[in-house]
C-alpha cells in the first residue's frame, strides 16, 4: 500500500510542478467546451431533449475528455519511465506487480480528479447547476471511469518503446472511444451500425453514468435500470483492464528454447 | 551465494534478424562475501546475464540460485536480497535527491526513522549530503552516479549487482566510488558482482571471470589469472638503450623492445626468467642502472585470452604458452 501511494505521489508531484501543464489541462477543455458548445447551441434541437442546450449537453462530455487526456498523459509517462530507466529500478524492487499498476493508475486518477474538480468548481459560473447530492454522486463515477481509462492506457502503453507509436494508438483507438461515446452527439440519432459500436463502447456507458446525475436526483438515478447496466459495464471495464495490466507487467521477456544445433 | 548452472540465453529473432545466442551453457559461482568482477569484450553477454540475474529476462535454459532461492520459482525472495546498479541511470531526473531516496526506501519497505537513519548512513561518504533538495537533473554526472550507489546501499542488499557503474566518472570520483564500495562490501560482507572494462578496478577483486561470446573463457583470482598467462616481463634500464639493444640481439639472440629509456623483454617463460636475468647481469652489469621482473597486468591477461590485438588465444586453461 505504501508503495502504491509513493508511486502515485511521484506521478502527481511531477504533474503539479509543471504549472503550464495544469493550466493547459483545464484551459484546453474549457475552451473546447465554450467554442463548440456556443457554436452548436443554435442548431442543437434533438427530439426529446427540448429543455437542454448544447452547452449543458456537452458539459459531461468534456469532463470525459479530461479523463481521457489525463489517462493518455499518464500512459505516456510509462514509456518515458522505461526510456529514462526509472522503470527498471521499480521492476527489480521487491514489490507486488499489482502495486506497480495501481501506483500508476492511482497517480493518473489523482491528476484527472484534480482537473475534474477544478472544472466542476467553475460549473456554477458558466450556468451549469449541480445539486450537492448529485455532485457527491458524480465524483465516484469520475473516479471509476478514470481508473478504467488509465488502466486501459497502461495496458496499451506497457509494451511500447516509443511515444510516437503511442500517439498513433491514441489517435486511432483512444480518441474514437471518446468520440463514439455520445459525448458530442446523442446516441439515439445515429446510423444503425454506429449505434451498435456505441453500445459496445464502455466509454458510452461511463458517459451514461455521468450524465444521469446532471438531469435527475440521485434517488431516481439509482432506480434507473440503465444505471445498473452501465455501472456493471464500467466496473467490468476498469477491473478487467487492471487485471490484464497486472498480467502484462508480470510477463517478462523470454529467451527462445535452446536448440541442439550450437 | 550466486550459483549459475548451465545457463543459456538466445534472443528471439525477427524476420530480418536470426535468433542470437548471447549466453551458452554458462557455469559460474560467486561465493558469499566475495567481490567478483565480470569482464569481456563488447557484446559478450554481460548485460544479458545481469538482466537474467535481476529477473528482467527469463533464460532459454539452465538455472540460477541466489542465496538458495531458485530465481525462476521464487523471484520475489531474490528481489528482497538484491541491489542493482544499472549501466543506465535509474533515478527520476525530475525529482529531488531526497525524494528519489524516499521513493526508493518505500519500494523496499523502509519508513519513518529507520528510513532516515539508513539515508544518513548511505549518504555519509558521498558529496550529496547538503544537496538533498536539488533536482537530479541539476547534478553533475558523477554526483548522479553517487546517488545511484547511495540508493542501493540504503537497502543493505546482501547481493549487489553493478553493471559498469563507473562509466562517465572522472578518475578521482571513480576512486572514491570504488573505495566506498569496497569498504562497505567488506564491512557488511556483501556479495558483489560487477562488470567493468577498466582493469585497475579488478586488480584487488576476490574473483575475476572473463566472458566472450557467451562462454566463460577464464575464471579465478587475479593472481591466478596472471600466472595462467604464463609469461613475465623483464624490464632493463640501461645507460645507453640503443647500444645495449643492439648487443642483446646480436650476442644473445633476444628481441628487446624499446619504451623510452627502457628495454622490455616480453613473453618470457617464468621458468626461464631467473636464468635470463643472470645471463644479462653477468655480461652487461656495468651497462645497467636497474633490472626488474614484472608480472603481466590483468589487462594483458584480458587481451591475451580474448584474442585481441592479433595475439592468438589459447583457451580457458592458458596452460601452454605459445
Ligand atoms: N534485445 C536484444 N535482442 C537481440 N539481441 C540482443 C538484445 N540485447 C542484446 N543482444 C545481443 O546479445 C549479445 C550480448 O549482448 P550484451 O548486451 O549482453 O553484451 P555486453 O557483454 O553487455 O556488451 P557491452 O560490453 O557492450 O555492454 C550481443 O550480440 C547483442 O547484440
Ligand atoms: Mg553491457
Amino acid at each position: 500500500m505504501g508503495v502504491v501511494i509513493s508511486l502515485a505521489w511521484r506521478e502527481y508531484t511531477r504533474f503539479i510542478r509543471q504549472p503550464h501543464r495544469v493550466i493547459g489541462s483545464i484551459g484546453q477543455p474549457l475552451l473546447f467546451w465554450l467554442f463548440l458548445g456556443s457554436g452548436f447551441t443554435g442548431s442543437f434541437r434533438p427530439p426529446g431533449m427540448e429543455g437542454v442546450t448544447y452547452l449543458e449537453f456537452f458539459y459531461p462530455g468534456v469532463l470525459m475528455m479530461m479523463l481521457l487526456f489525463a489517462s493518455i498523459f499518464s500512459s505516456i509517462t510509462i514509456i518515458e519511465d522505461r526510456d529514462q530507466g526509472f522503470l527498471q529500478g521499480v521492476l527489480v524492487a521487491p514489490v507486488p506487480r499489482m502495486a506497480i499498476v495501481l501506483g500508476k493508475v492511482a497517480g493518473g486518477t489523482a491528476i484527472a480528479m484534480l482537473q475534474s474538480l477544478l472544472f466542476l468548481l467553475i460549473a456554477p459560473f458558466v450556468g451549469i447547476s449541480l445539486a450537492p447530492a448529485s455532485l457527491a454522486m458524480v465524483i465516484p463515477i469520475l473516479i471509476l471511469t478514470s481508473v478504467g481509462f488509465t488502466s486501459l492506457g497502461f495496458l496499451l502503453a506497457w509494451g511500447m518503446r516509443s511515444t510516437a507509436g503511442f500517439h498513433a494508438v491514441m489517435m486511432i483507438f483512444l480518441m474514437p472511444l471518446w468520440m463514439l461515446s455520445g459525448a458530442l452527439f446523442p446516441i439515439t440519432h445515429v446510423p444503425g451500425w454506429m449505434h451498435w459500436i456505441m453500445l459496445a463502447n464502455p466509454v458510452s456507458h461511463a458517459l451514461t453514468l455521468l450524465r444521469l446525475p446532471f438531469h435527475a436526483m440521485p434517488g431516481q438515478v439509482v432506480g434507473d435500470p440503465e444505471f445498473a447496466v452501465s455501472l456493471a459495464v464500467v466496473l467490468a471495464w476498469a477491473l478487467g483492464c487492471l487485471y490484464l495490466s497486472m498480467l502484462r507487467v508480470r510477463r517478462v521477456e523470454r529467451g527462445v528454447p535452446v536448440s541442439s544445433s550450437n | 551465494m550466486i550459483d549459475i548452472r548451465n545457463l543459456s540465453h538466445t534472443y528471439p529473432g525477427t524476420r530480418k534478424q536470426p535468433p542470437r545466442a548471447a549466453l551458452r551453457n554458462l557455469d559460474l559461482s560467486v561465493r558469499e562475501g566475495h567481490f567478483c568482477i565480470l569482464s569481456g569484450p563488447n557484446g559478450s553477454g554481460k548485460s544479458t546475464l545481469f538482466r537474467i540475474l535481476c529477473g528482467m529476462a527469463r533464460p532459454s535454459g539452465g538455472s540460477v540460485e541466489i542465496a538458495g532461492h531458485d530465481l525462476s520459482r521464487d523471484p520475489m525472495a531474490v528481489r528482497r536480497l538484491l541491489g542493482v546498479v544499472f549501466q543506465s541511470p535509474a533515478v527520476d531526473k525530475h525529482l529531488g535527491v531526497g525524494e528519489n531516496l524516499a521513493i526508493h526506501a518505500r519500494l523496499y519497505g523502509l519508513r519513518g526513522t529507520e528510513a532516515a537513519l539508513r539515508r544518513e548512513e548511505a549518504l555519509e561518504w558521498s558529496d550529496l549530503r547538503n544537496r538533498l533538495g536539488d533536482r537530479v537533473d541539476t547534478l553533475s554526472g558523477g554526483l548522479a552516479r553517487q546517488l545511484e550507489l547511495a540508493k542501493c546501499l540504503m537497502t543493505r542488499p546482501r547481493v549487489l549487482l553493478l553493471d559498469e557503474p563507473t562509466t562517465g566518472l572522472d578518475p578521482s570520483s571513480r576512486r572514491n566510488f570504488l573505495d566506498v564500495l569496497r569498504r562497505v562490501q567488506r564491512e557488511r560482507s556483501m556479495t558483489v558482482l560487477m562488470t567493468t572494462h577498466i582493469f585497475s578496478e579488478a586488480e584487488d577483486a576476490d574473483f575475476v571471470a572473463i566472458l566472450k561470446d557467451g562462454v566463460l573463457l577464464a575464471e579465478g583470482t587475479p593472481q591466478r589469472l596472471r600466472e595462467q598467462l604464463g609469461r613475465e616481463v623483464v624490464v632493463i634500464s640501461p645507460r645507453d638503450p640503443a647500444a645495449l639493444a643492439d648487443r642483446l640481439s646480436a650476442e644473445l639472440g633476444l628481441t628487446p623492445l624499446r619504451h623510452g629509456d627502457e628495454l622490455r623483454l616480453d613473453e618470457v617463460e617464468p621458468a626461464e626468467t631467473l636464468a635470463l636475468l643472470e645471463r644479462i647481469l653477468t655480461r652487461y652489469r656495468p651497462e645497467i642502472h636497474s633490472i626488474s621482473i614484472k608480472q603481466p597486468a590483468l589487462e594483458d591477461v584480458f587481451i591475451h585470452i580474448t584474442g585481441g590485438n592479433g595475439i592468438k588465444a589459447n583457451g580457458a586453461n592458458g596452460g601452454n604458452g605459445s
